[in-house]
């Protein structure tokens, strides 16, 4: 009985509500309107929301980091006597928020953020706060704030501070105020939400922000009172509007949209049943008619098979597999298809996985036949098949050049979009054209691979700021490259690319020519992984030039070099760690921290942070290179079987400070290798038999 | 920068002749633009029509055109009916397959596994699966267990318990056949379902049943139809 508890119990929990935008204040946080509450999000709900109110525009994305830790980036116009375009700032901003206690019978859950901690700090403010529910359906919020939520109603710094907030440097931006955090007077701040249907909340808070900026210009709003009133009318879990009255003066509306990693569309997927398994001898037995029958079979599930080797009683199959993000579930199908096929004699099964782009043969997967079928249909199957099973790197030589299921040439016309954010004369920049992209591969690990591209329309090319100073311009001049170019077509990359793999362990490549649009070179990289460690090293070294401005095939004097070293890790809870450390293109020493949350479904939220020699104030806006990434699996769109995703990085304008190569996500070997580790089997070996 | 001229004339043979020479990167493409479309069309499911064979009435005269033992299922609304074929044999668990990629499993005519659902049935564990119709009135723990986005496990164990109506004539093809009614009641916090089994009177061999497979896909029925084949 007491098992059946505990099951229920992980089923409530894992049955929670996956989205929840009604939470979501005008700072895309936990919130009533502007105020705070201790509230969180799902976990791993990601979130994009916009408020529009009395000149200001917030545009916010926040994702719950954790079950208690929720992240927040902003960017925001600003209306202001002082702003810097057109009487407004454009200004970006971070901000964090936990969640310290959860709400018990008595105790109200208590929460403490920081707001705008590494920005120009306009928004920079410090909060306590604690709520309270009623009955599901009334919540009482009240809290203190510091900074920017201070300015109304302040009394004494309540932990003796003193009441002169330090003033920060905030220079170019981006950088930590520490030292000023919870300094200086102290406001409370109270809100009311009240459920007055299942889809209406209604709001009602007092705000102690001042509104000093807005109020200043005729852009802004006067602000006539301390009270805020509004609703949220919640359309779906995942999308809520809330239209308000600020400060008695500004009619206000924020749309906010929500989805979660976590919570798929088409749950497990919807990929056709595998082949079941049928005890008996096979019905073949002639050996080029049991490669046929495999063969043909493997095709259907989407798997290309090179070769098939038959020992005593093991078997040798050689693979290519480019649909199933999913690798567990690929083995099982390839391991139902080849007990069908073969011979019952045949009781090993060694399975060998090429990576397509680089054809190194990488990881070898030994099932045992019999395991395999004991437990097909029971309760446990894949955690009892699973002991049986064994990963490891190959020392084999095989390659998949010359085989009849390999085509050399690959070719493909498609369109393309760039998309640059931050400029403050045009938030969001864009381009959008065409991409004519070939591969064709000469010899075993020998390749040549290019793309053209032919600009169309967009506006990249009518970007008015100029290169930063200070630092040998290896990135921020990019603008003249767009310039140059025009409409007119250039050769985006063009190489010649070798690959190695000279140990098990050990995989290498060189790309030597035209790297990327603004840089031509040799460029290798070289990579330690063992399959049953959770980490790796890499080095990626490259002497460049830089090419003409039209991205013809001229090279322009100016001559960089990098030389950068990777410590991958794969931390616990599907937590991805990368440091790099060495010499960045412009000739700085430094390093670039990188973190990533994996849903373990192809989705990865992450952020990087690049700290170079170049001082704060020579990188110039920004401080120093960071961004957010996002990578979305198109098979948790679809349901369908795909390994494909997109990948999106948020960051400001490029400085010139820690700058490496732009180049494709394919070009870097680390996680084509790492999809097929001991690690990647695990962690979705319960689908084994999906 | 460019002429409107040439880029609509771009633009228009993009769309004409975007292409690729590798089938993976097409299904790809294809698979993104259908996401756009679904988003564009109204999110109401269409109303599912009445498929074909669940227009075609079944007797045992369209029963002989299946030279290979075959079970028929179909939706709770019998709007939807499929056939499927026995494709596995493991021990004595049975696995039928269908044309269109779903695959259901069976011991003893108790539904253990499904695949080609959005929310399968991964496993299922059943104390009494070498004689599950045996215990009435005495209730037990059964679990289903299902995979969620993340490649976990999501069990739901339910008490179940069996309630047995003798003699209750069924309706089969064109065949009247007296049976043994099985209700078997489970519940749990957050999920409920009765699954119904017609035993052939007297013994455990199923001949139709409804059975639940997970709050998404909800139950539907098995029609054991390979029990009036001849071949």
């Amino acid at each position: 009985m007491v098992e059946n508890i505990e099951a229920k119990t992980k089923y409530l929990e894992k049955f929670n509500v996956y989205e929840s935008t009604d939470i979501l204040n005008n700072f895309g946080m936990p919130g009533s309107l502007d105020t705070p509450t201790a509230q969180s999000f799902p976990d791993g709900q990601f979130s994009i929301s916009s408020s529009v109110f009395g000149g200001s525009i917030r545009v916010n994305l926040s994702f719950q980091i954790t079950e208690s830790l929720t992240g927040a980036f902003r960017y925001s116009r600003i209306p202001s006597s002082s702003g810097d375009y057109r009487g407004y700032y454009w200004d970006r901003s971070f901000d964090v928020h936990y969640l310290a206690y959860k709400e018990s019978k008595y105790i109200p859950s208590i929460a403490i953020g920081l707001r705008d901690f590494i920005g120009t700090g306009i928004y920079a403010g410090e909060y306590v706060v604690a709520t309270k529910s009623f009955n599901n359906k009334l919540k009482l919020s009240g809290g203190i704030g510091w900074g920017r939520l201070s300015g109304k109603n302040s009394f004494s710094n309540i932990f003796g501070l003193g009441n002169q907030r330090s003033s920060a440097d905030v220079g170019r931006g981006g950088t930590a105020h520490l030292n000023r955090l919870f300094s200086g007077k102290n406001s409370p701040f109270l809100s009311a939400a009240y459920n007055f249907s299942e889809n209406i909340d209604l709001i009602a808070e007092l705000s102690s922000d001042p509104y000093i900026h807005e109020t200043s210009s005729i852009k802004g709003m006067s602000r006539e009172t301390d009270l805020n009133f509004g609703f949220k009318y919640k359309f779906a879990p995942s999308l809520t509007l809330t239209g308000m009255i600020m400060h008695g003066n500004a009619i206000g509306l924020t749309g906010s949209m929500a989805i979660n990693p976590k919570n798929a569309p088409y749950k497990s997927g919807l990929e056709p049943a595998p082949m079941p398994i049928l005890i008996g001898e096979a019905k073949i037995s002639d050996t080029e008619k049991i490669i046929d029958a495999t063969q043909r079979l493997l095709e259907l599930d989407g798997i290309q098979l090179i070769d098939l080797e038959f020992q005593d009683s093991a078997v040798e199959i050689y693979l290519v597999d480019r649909n199933y993000y999913n690798v567990a579930q690929m083995i099982g199908r390839v391991s139902r298809i080849i007990s069908k096929t073969l011979p019952k004699k045949y009781k090993i099964f060694n399975i060998y996985i090429f990576d397509h782009h680089s054809g190194f043969l990488i990881s070898e997967i030994e099932i045992d036949r019999k395991s395999l079928m004991e437990n097909e249909l029971l309760f446990d199957g894949p955690d009892n098949l699973w002991k049986n099973v064994n990963v490891k790197n190959t020392a084999k030589k095989k390659s998949y050049y010359g085989s009849s299921n390999f085509s050399p040439l690959t070719w493909s016309f498609y369109p393309y979009l760039d998309v640059m954010l931050f400029d403050p004369h045009a938030p969001i920049r864009w381009h959008i054209g065409l991409e004519a992209k070939a591969r064709y591969r000469m010899m075993k690990y020998t390749d040549i691979s290019g793309s053209l591209k032919q600009p169309l329309a967009g506006t990249m090319d009518d970007i008015k700021r100029g290169p930063k100073e200070g630092l040998p311009n290896v990135r921020s001049d990019f603008m003249y490259y767009h310039r140059d170019i025009g409409s007119k077509v250039f050769v985006d990359n063009l190489t010649l690319n070798q690959f190695f793999k000279p140990f098990p362990n050990i995989f290498a490549q060189v790309n030597l020519g035209y790297l990327e649009m603004m840089y031509a070179g040799i460029r290798s990289e070289i990579i330690w992984k063992d399959s049953d460690k959770p980490y790796g090293i890499g080095l990626d070294l490259a002497k460049v030039r830089k090419r003409a401005t039209e991205a013809n095939f001229r090279l322009k004097s100016d001559a960089h070099s990098i030389y950068l070293a990777s410590f991958y890790y794969d931390l616990p809870h599907k937590w991805n760690l990368k440091i790099d450390g060495g010499k960045y293109l412009a000739g700085d020493y430094g390093s670039t921290v990188s973190v990533a949350r994996n849903f373990n479904n192809g989705w990865e939220i992450g952020a990087f942070a690049t700290l170079t020699d170049v001082k704060f104030s020579t990188f110039g806006e920004g401080s120093f290179d960071k961004g957010i990434t996002l990578k979305v699996p198109l098979h948790w769109l679809t349901g369908k079987k795909s390994k494909y995703s997109r990948s999106t990085v948020i960051r400001p304008i490029s400085g010139d400070g820690g700058a490496t190569l732009y180049l494709s996500d394919e070009k870097y070997l680390y996680n084509n290798i790492k999809a097929y580790d001991e690690n990647s089997f695990q962690s979705n070996w319960k689908r084994v038999y999906r | 920068m460019t002429s409107p001229m040439k880029i609509a004339f771009l633009i228009t043979s993009f769309f004409l002749f975007s292409c690729t020479s590798d089938e993976i990167k097409k299904n790809q493409s294809k698979e993104f633009s259908s996401i756009y479309k679904n988003l564009l069309k109204s999110k109401k499911l269409e109303e599912i029509q009445e498929n074909s064979l669940a227009r075609t009435k079944k007797d045992s005269t369209w029963l002989s055109r299946f030279n290979q033992p075959i079970v028929m299922i179909s939706s709770e609304n019998e709007k939807v009916q499929a056939t499927l074929v026995a494709l596995g044999n493991n021990g004595e668990k049975l696995t039928w397959v269908s044309s269109d990629g779903i695959s259901l499993s069976y011991h003893n005519g108790i539904l253990i596994a499904t695949r080609g659902f959005s929310q399968d049935l991964i496993s299922l564990n059943h104390p009494k699966l070498k004689k599950p119709f045996k215990h009435i009135n005495k209730s037990y723990f059964k679990t289903h267990r299902f995979l969620d986005s993340t490649n976990q496990y999501e069990d739901i164990t339910f008490t179940c318990m069996l309630k047995k109506k003798p003699t209750v004539s069924l309706s089969i093809l064109n065949y009247k056949v007296s049976t043994d009614k099985v209700i078997e009641r489970c519940d749990s916090n957050f999920q409920s379902y009765n699954n119904i089994y017609y035993l052939l009177a007297g013994t455990d061999i199923v001949l139709k049943s409804k059975q639940w497979i997970s709050p998404a896909n909800k139950s539907f029925f098995t029609y054991n139809f390979y029990a009036f084949q001849q071949n």
